[in-house]
């Protein structure tokens, strides 16, 4: 029953995420829809391209929010020891963690655009199910780093509010530093589609991005095991 | 039931940095048997514990519990199968009710009585759609007792089981302890409840820091260890009363006070010999052996 | 049967069950072939460990005082006929007189003396053999 409190523990910080990611997306495209004047063709696919940039923010903020918790986080509201006296490995305490997170991102991340889709489906305003899988694969592909950073920053931190604190400041300075200086390696414009759209019809073109999200789950891949290893490694 | 120590310590050992927690511990706790682990706050007792259910890794030194070695993980986690844990916080997780408390630990063990559950239920009086968070701190105490009571493990742990309990609710829990033991289970318990301790304990193991200072039966310490007042003729010389088994002796005048941990008679007859004129033994109530054991260390 | 334990004097539980039920079967309170409850349901009616009441009952089935019948419980087997409590007491009482009045002689203040049986009742007989 590990996933059902994995899942009792999540599940208001979820919920009010999906909520409101979806509502904001809704809102913004149907918003924006009464806007757009003829030509709109290429106008609509830019509004749903400054879409997902808003999206990613929020949903990488969403997903970091997720991340936190685990067995660390439970020595310090004091209930670690009814979790590690279960007779359960760490890996698989964690594992379950994971697991409920990266449902609950991946779910945060298509129910957004699933919302768009029908929006411009019922406005008269088809859009390609192939650009919808598009958006949704670049930000899950390249976004659960995002998640796997925050799982490892929760593994290593003590404290209730340090762990959130240093994990949105690793995402603000990712950021910076990704726009500063590590410019062929951007997660940000890979994540949102800035590195693929085509500037006049802003559609996504291009092969997918194998090898970068390739790239980037191996980096998420490395931070999980390394969350495993540390929280074997710790004394409770 | 085999007759291997339900848990077993080899020169356990916990440093924490320069602070040492845990000093070479042999400790060997018999199963059916109820045993109390006595000691101030910081003398080690939540550590020991600790690496006992693999939450701590000792620093050196070995153990098993249930034969299964607590250093190693995978056999550690089988011990735990079989063994029922109640802290000293009584951890429970606030935004679980106490249904969903009960429906998620029983899940975990096969050794779960469903029909003892629903009876401890009614009898702690729990509301089971209550949020663990809004219990009060009593109710916690009793839901965190009935994960390990509604259980039929080999192994009972429990820290201080009875903070924050009304007596009415200790007699439950001493009772339950006693039934435990009659069906064949070993009970560790740690409690600064001395009285509680004399009641029910077989054994009593004493820990100041990190050392196991008395490791014995409380029949024989009820049987040994006494208090000698001796009143003298003149100021009485310590040094022959330095023998086996004196542990403390403190002088005021002609009055000498002897506490010793056995041999009273032997103490007694050097009295005589000296010619004292006064020698009265006394037992010694278990809370003075801590007292006395503490202090002199 | 109603035996009340005391932890906090020097005498093990297991000791003390036994004089009381020694006690009961000499004043009739338990007779021949009266059944002691099991171990199990004792020692939670005692709230005392069920090692203690398992050990009383051994000692006293060793001297001969109870019979442990595998499956079914202890049974008091009195196997002399004793006198009753009363006239044992009285006995007593009438050689204790005689002592005291024999230690008053010799010195020893009334406080003195009550010390001394104290300090002796803590070693019981049986210890005392056994060592």
């Amino acid at each position: 029953m590990l996933w059902y409190k994995a899942w009792l523990e999540t599940r208001s910080r979820f919920l009010t995420c999906l909520a409101t990611l979806t509502i904001f997306c809704a809102v913004f495209v149907r918003h924006a829809q009464g806007l757009i004047g003829p030509g709109w063709t290429a106008d609509y696919n830019r509004l749903l391209f400054v879409t997902q940039q808003f999206l990613v923010i929020m949903w990488i903020l969403a997903v970091v929010l997720l991340g936190m918790g685990g067995i660390v986080r439970e020595k310090a509201i004091g209930t670690s020891s009814l979790s590690l006296s279960l007779p359960v490995s760490r890996a698989r305490l964690l594992a379950v963690r994971v697991g409920t997170g990266v449902l609950e991102a991946i779910a945060l991340g298509v129910a957004p655009w699933t919302i768009i889709f029908l929006i411009s489906f019922l406005a008269g305003v088809p859009i390609l199910i192939s650009q919808v899988v598009f958006y949704v694969a670049l930000l899950l592909g390249g976004g659960l780093t995002y998640f796997a950073m925050a799982v490892l920053v929760s593994s290593l931190l003590e404290g209730e509010y340090t762990a959130p604190a240093v994990a949105f400041a690793v995402v603000l300075l990712t950021a910076i530093i990704f726009d500063a200086w590590l410019r062929p390696f951007n997660l940000w414009r890979m994540v949102t589609g800035d590195s693929y759209v085509d500037r006049h019809t802003y559609l996504l073109a291009g092969h997918f991005p194998w090898r970068g999200m390739l790239a980037s789950m191996s980096g998420a891949a490395v931070m999980l095991l390394a969350s495993i290893r540390v929280i074997q490694r710790r004394d409770f | 039931m085999t007759n291997t120590s339900a848990i077993r310590t080899h020169d356990l050992t916990k440093s924490y940095g320069r602070l040492t927690a845990v000093r070479g511990l042999n400790l060997s706790v018999a199963p059916k048997r109820i045993t109390a682990f006595l000691g101030q706050n910081g003398a080690g007792k939540s550590t020991t514990i600790k690496m006992l259910l693999g939450m701590t890794r000792p620093t050196s030194g070995d153990g098993t519990v249930l034969g299964k070695r607590i250093t190693d993980p995978a056999e550690n986690r089988e011990s735990r199968r079989k063994v029922a844990y109640v802290a000293e916080d009584k951890p429970l997780y606030g935004y679980m009710t106490v249904e969903q408390t009960i429906l998620f630990a029983s899940s975990f063990y096969s050794d779960w009585r469903p029909d003892e559950a629903i009876r401890l239920l009614s009898e702690y009086r729990l509301p089971p759609q209550r949020k663990v968070k809004s219990l009060s701190k009593g109710m916690r105490t009793k839901l965190a007792l009935l994960l390990a009571f509604a259980r039929r493990p080999e192994l009972l742990i429990l820290d201080e089981p009875s903070e924050g309990l009304d007596p009415v609710a200790i007699e439950h829990l001493l009772q339950t302890l006693v039934t435990r033991a009659a069906e064949g289970v070993a009970i560790f318990f740690s409690s600064h409840q001395i009285s509680e301790v004399e009641r029910v304990a077989d054994h009593v193991c004493i820990l100041e820091k990190g050392c196991l200072l008395v490791d014995a039966s409380l029949d024989h310490l009820r049987q040994f260890y006494r208090r000698i007042e001796l009143v003298f003729p003149f100021p009485p010389p310590e040094r022959e009363f330095r023998i086996t088994g004196v542990e403390r002796i403190q002088t005021k005048g002609h009055q000498m006070s002897v506490f010793a941990s056995s041999n009273a008679q032997d103490v007694v007859e050097r009295a005589h010999n000296l010619n004292a004129v006064s020698v009265e033994v006394a037992p010694v109530g278990l809370r003075d052996i801590f007292l006395e054991t503490v202090k002199e260390n | 049967m109603f035996f009340k334990l005391t932890p906090t004097t020097g005498q093990p539980l297991y000791l003390q069950l036994m004089q009381q039920i020694r006690h009961a079967t000499e004043t009739g309170a338990l007779q021949d072939g009266d059944q002691l409850p099991g171990i199990r349901t004792l020692a939670e009616e005692l709230v005392v460990s069920p090692n203690t009441v398992a050990k009383a009952y051994s000692e006293l089935e060793h001297d001969g005082l109870l019979e442990l019948r595998q499956g079914s419980g202890a049974f008091v087997s009195v196997k002399r006929r004793t006198r009753s409590l009363a006239d044992h007491v009285q006995l007593a009482r009438r050689r204790l007189r005689d002592l005291i009045e024999q230690l008053r002689e010799n010195g020893l203040l009334d406080e003195e003396i009550k010390r001394a049986f104290e300090a002796e009742l803590l070693y019981p007989a049986d210890i005392v053999r056994k060592r």
